[in-house]
């Protein structure tokens, strides 16, 4: 199976400029060369460069049924009317059999289709197991570089996408819903220890204050974590949402990283998820007397797994 | 191609994107839904949208997914409404994209389709093997053409 | 060849049943049974093993007594055929009217009027593209076109099944032109067809208009009103149909929609009304497939376990409340392009379904409705089936002719089980609302849906023509071309609205408008009422559902895809 070769756009230089002049096409192009990693990204992500680290980024994370379509659409409606510009970028899973992809979350958030100041982009999760794809974090500095105010990640929510939203979004929130039958999923271990804001959505159905109270107990239990505040929200009436925009605001000026320190965040993300990859690769995919050799070492106990890898990454 | 990324299944290198939408008034959409399966399952990516869809928003969310293909479910007389999207499609830039309509579509409105540029009609009782693999097959045109095109 | 003697006495049932199954393998070998369409197997033959003939009271009894499994009046179709009504609706209201004068002089006992697609969606003629007006349905704004719509008709004595969804505009209209020609309100008789926004949000999305807080509020509303005022009224009519051909099995329709007619019903109790008076007014609205037994199997669980729900979840004393009032449609999903004449043969089989299901009133499709809107000459066939039926094949001299064979006794004991299922997943689910709110449902439907598709695509279920027995000349009718109301004819429809815009009392309907929006606004007041009076001052169909949707909310049906 060939890829298409695809030869770098003769415009590339031009379509950064055209898209930050607020061209729809462009930006779309735009992502799309950058999610793929075309022939033409190199240039692309070097014009992009001197615009970036504006766009204020949220992670919308938790897991299936707490409603976080319904809570995205309300919280950029919630930003229109603010007079912020934004980006949402909607990552849905792809079938492990298959590798394609129903594409459903961004048909939540019709009612911001006809409005030139939001624009929504649906990314399939390509094998990531966790949904958050380094597809997804080269999107956002296109965003961020055609000039959006906000930069919403909503992503799948099903056990290590927490942590990898962690690291790419700047304000983190996670998503909890009444009567999921699993309230513990939310307090899944790291899960709050990375979350900068817990909301729970669907707060008009019974058990809501009980989940609350779960979380509050929670996040109690944990010195660094008790000024976190709970949330309630009703997505579909729009209730809570704009105290949920006030306190991402008041995170987000919590926080001292600078601009660059962010996005070394997300780039150190990029670069565990290659390292990682490649070392599965190779223990997978090679017959290695090296590596048959650490497993016999293992499996005799004279090292231990991590000194094991330890050895292996040196020779990597 | 970055090494983290899954090896894509697809001959085009990257899964085929496709928009499955209706417009107009007819809100039957079993035989939409089932062909967005089809597609998936096949490995495409499939943007699936409500019936009564306007046609401003079907270009815009084109726009916006960067589609390959966009399949319109016609059942009654909603297909009358085509020639409007595809005006619509080539004023916004998106000529390149493969436009098919699949539903109940009567033999003299097929000629007329086929001539206002839609790449092709589907019937009740198309296999699901004939949907996949034209789909696949406009997809890579539109690919082709989007290359080649100056983005205007 | 000559023929063994006939051994006296006869062997006894085990060795005979034994020697039977030996002979079958001998020529079939082993085979697995097939599965219908809900997933139960069928086995090649039926004894009193399968079902006792000791359990006829319990199982079937006596048609219009409990367990009401044989039929819900006395007499079921000696007595009373049932009521031939077709589904009209094309163009202009003047279409309509000529079309329903043609099919009453060919037999048809009583009308139903389909809209327009943009009624459906809640707009007036002069708000959408003249491109889509009257092409599948009638358009009917104003209570001018209603009044065409019945031109020479009378409809105090003629029964009328409204496919209007909630709002129910449509019924209001039909109250202001009986208010116009003096007709009293207690002489309207039909049902309002599409009554129930569950099913229309689930699966038949064209019919939902307002968000389901609204939609649920205005149908108790409308229920009162029919109650109070409307004696010939069904206000509600629960519809399997749409969850059906949306891909539900059999059985889960019939569990699906038995689960709505709860839900309603649970919800007409909050409102402080009586089981015993409600009840009553019920009825249901089915699809009919082509597999043919489970069809009926399907209907005759569905009047057992109906009876059982309303006495002990509702306690329902009143007998009347007891009765599973259907009506049935053949199923257009059945039907194919291909070789369309044989769409006869197929509306045959399901009509004979739903004749012996022991339905009140049955719609059998034109052969040509899955190409366009039927011809007339399709039309006209469709009635002559039920004729035939009824008059040549005598298939109404008996009552319930299957009941007590070994296979519909089995049969109907199995679907009922699948059924109870289906209602308790639903159940467990918090009861029919919540479960659509949270999408259960659909998801239900969509994987029956696919699983169907499959089997067709792996040829595990023939379609003749399509994935069998294709014929590859070109042995199927032409796609008819379209053919559109005229355009000038859709202009003047539209010319008319705008001049009985323009010609009435502006000052009534006004006011009649912002009655309507303080009314839904209201906890206590009565939507539907303000709805009949806003169509009595001149309120537009279009007008009435912006300003309902404006106080409740557009409504957007959950996809799931």
């Amino acid at each position: 199976m060939t890829a298409e070769r695809e030869k770098p756009s003769p415009e590339a230089s031009s379509l950064v400029a055209r898209m930050r002049a607020g061209e729809l096409v462009a930006l779309a192009r735009t992502l799309t060369e950058l999610e793929r990693l075309s022939p033409s990204a190199p240039k692309l992500i070097a014009d992009m460069a001197p615009f970036l680290g504006h766009a204020q980024v949220v992670g919308f994370t938790g897991p299936p049924g707490t409603g976080k379509s319904t809570l995205v659409n309300a919280y950029v409606r919630q930003l229109r009317s603010d007079g912020k510009t934004v980006g949402v970028i909607a990552v849905d899973p792809s079938s492990p059999v298959s590798g394609g992809a129903l594409l459903g979350d961004r048909v939540r958030m019709n009612e911001h289709t006809g409005d030139d100041g939001v624009f929504i982009r649906s990314l399939a999760s390509r094998g990531h197991v966790g949904g958050l794809t380094p597809a997804a974090v080269r999107m956002i500095d296109v965003f961020d570089a055609a000039g959006k105010d906000v930069v919403i990640l909503e992503t799948v929510g099903a056990g290590q996408s927490e942590i990898d939203v962690a690291e790419v979004a700047d304000i983190r929130i996670v998503l909890s819903a009444p009567g999921l039958g699993d309230d513990i999923q939310a307090m899944k271990s790291g899960i709050l220890e990375i979350a900068d804001i817990l909301v729970v959505n669907k707060a008009d159905l019974p058990g809501a204050e009980k989940t609350c109270s779960q979380l509050r107990s929670a996040l109690s239990l944990s010195a660094s974590k008790s000024a976190i505040g709970v949330l309630t929200t009703v997505a579909t009436t729009g209730e809570g949402v704009s105290e949920l925009v006030d306190q991402v605001g008041t995170v987000a000026s919590a926080c001292t990283d600078s601009p660059r320190d962010r996005r070394r965040k997300r780039a150190r993300r990029l670069l565990a998820w290659a390292a990682a990859d490649l070392i599965e690769r190779r223990i997978r995919d090679r017959a290695d007397g090296e590596i048959d050799a650490l497993c016999d070492k293992i499996l005799s106990g004279s090292a231990t797994p991590d000194q094991a890898a330890g050895k292996l990454l040196k020779g990597a | 191609m970055s090494t983290a990324e899954q090896p894509e299944r697809h001959a085009l290198g990257f899964p085929p994107r496709v928009l499955v939408t209706k417009i107009g008034f007819d809100g039957h959409d079993r035989g939409s839904r089932i062909v967005a399966s089809f597609l998936r399952d096949a490995g495409m990516e499939v943007i699936y949208t409500p019936p009564w869809q306007e046609i401003s928003q079907v270009v815009r969310l084109a726009l916006e997914e960067d589609v390959d293909v966009i399949g319109v479910s016609s059942l009654s007389t909603d297909h009358l409404l085509m020639p409007k999207l595809m005006t619509a499609l080539a004023e916004a830039g998106l000529g390149h994209i493969q436009v098919v309509v699949g539903g109940i579509i009567p033999d003299e409105d097929e000629a007329a389709l086929l001539e206002i540029g839609v790449a092709k009609v589907f019937h009740p009782g198309a296999t699901r093997e004939e949907i996949v693999g034209d789909t696949a097959k406009f997809a890579a045109e539109a690919r082709r053409h989007r290359d080649q095109e100056t983005v205007s | 060849m000559t023929e063994q003697a006939v051994q006296l006495p006869l062997p006894g049932f085990e060795t005979a049943h034994a020697e039977w199954r030996g002979n079958y393998a001998a020529q079939l070998g082993e085979q697995a049974n097939p599965e219908n369409r809900s997933g139960i197997a069928v086995k090649p033959l039926y004894t009193a093993q399968d079902w006792d003939p000791d359990n006829y009271m319990d199982d079937l009894g006596f048609p219009g007594q409990l367990p009401m499994t044989r039929g819900i009046y006395p007499s079921m179709h000696r007595g009373r055929t049932w009521t031939q009504r077709q589904l009209i609706g094309q163009g202009t209201p003047e279409d309509y009217n000529a079309r329903l004068k043609t099919i009453i002089a060919h037999g048809a006992t009583a009308g139903s009027l389909i809209p327009c697609n943009s009624v459906y969606r809640g707009y007036d003629a002069d708000e959408v593209d003249p491109l889509l007006l009257g092409t599948c349905g009638a358009v009917v704004n104003t209570v001018d076109d209603m009044e065409a719509c019945y031109r020479d008709i009378p409809i105090g004595e003629f029964s009328t099944a409204l496919n209007d969804p909630s709002p129910f505009t449509l019924l209001a209209l039909l109250l202001a032109v009986a208010k116009r020609r003096q007709v009293p309100w207690s002489r309207i008789s039909g049902t309002s067809n599409q009554s129930d926004y569950i099913s229309h949000f689930v699966c038949n999305h064209m019919f939902f208009r307002l968000a389901l807080p609204g939609a649920r509020r205005v149908l108790v509303d409308h229920i009162v009103f029919a109650n109070k005022y409307l004696p010939g009224w069904n206000p509600l009519s629960v519809v399997g149909q749409h969850m059906q051909q949306g891909g539900a099995t059999p059985a889960e329709a019939m569990g699906l929609t038995l689960s709505t007619a709860i839900q309603y019903a649970n919800d007409c109790v909050a409102r402080g009304l009586d089981p015993d008076e409600f009840l009553p007014s019920f009825t249901f609205f089915f699809d009919i497939s082509i597999s043919f037994f489970e069809e009926i199997a399907k209907f005759r669980a569905g009047r057992r376990i109906w009876q059982r729900i309303v006495r002990e979840r509702f306690g329902a004393q009143n007998p009347k409340a007891w009765r599973f009032k259907f009506h049935g449609q053949t199923s257009g999903v059945d039907l194919t392009r291909e070789q369309p004449l044989n769409n006869i043969a197929r509306v045959t089989a399901q009509a004979v379904a739903g004749i012996f299901g022991g339905l009140q009133s049955l719609h059998t499709d034109a052969y040509d409705e899955v190409l366009s809107v039927p011809t007339e000459a399709a039309a006209r066939i469709a009635i002559s089936t039920q004729e035939i039926l009824k008059q040549e094949a005598g298939l109404t001299d008996v009552i319930d002719p299957l009941g007590g064979s070994y296979y519909m006794e089995s049969l109907t004991n199995e679907m009922e089980d699948k059924i109870l299922d289906v209602i308790a997943r639903i159940d467990d689910a918090g009861g029919m609302y919540q479960a659509v709110e949270a999408g259960l449902v659909q998801k239900m439907i969509g994987e029956s849906a696919l699983a169907f598709q499959n089997k067709v695509d792996a040829g595990e279920q023939t379609i003749v023509g399509v994935n069998k027995h294709r014929v590859s000349e070109e042995s199927e009718l032409p796609r008819v071309p379209l053919r559109p109301p005229p355009a000038q004819a859709i202009e003047a429809q539209v010319e008319r609205l705008k001049r009985y815009k323009a010609d009435r009392d502006q000052t009534a309907a006004q006011r009649a408008n912002d009655d309507l929006a303080r009314a839904a606004d209201s906890q206590d007041e009565n939507v539907f009422e303000s709805i009949v009076d806003a169509a009595c001052a001149g309120v537009t169909h279009g007008e009435i559902c912006t300003r309902l949707r404006d106080v409740y909310g557009f409504g957007d049906p959950l996809i799931v895809p």
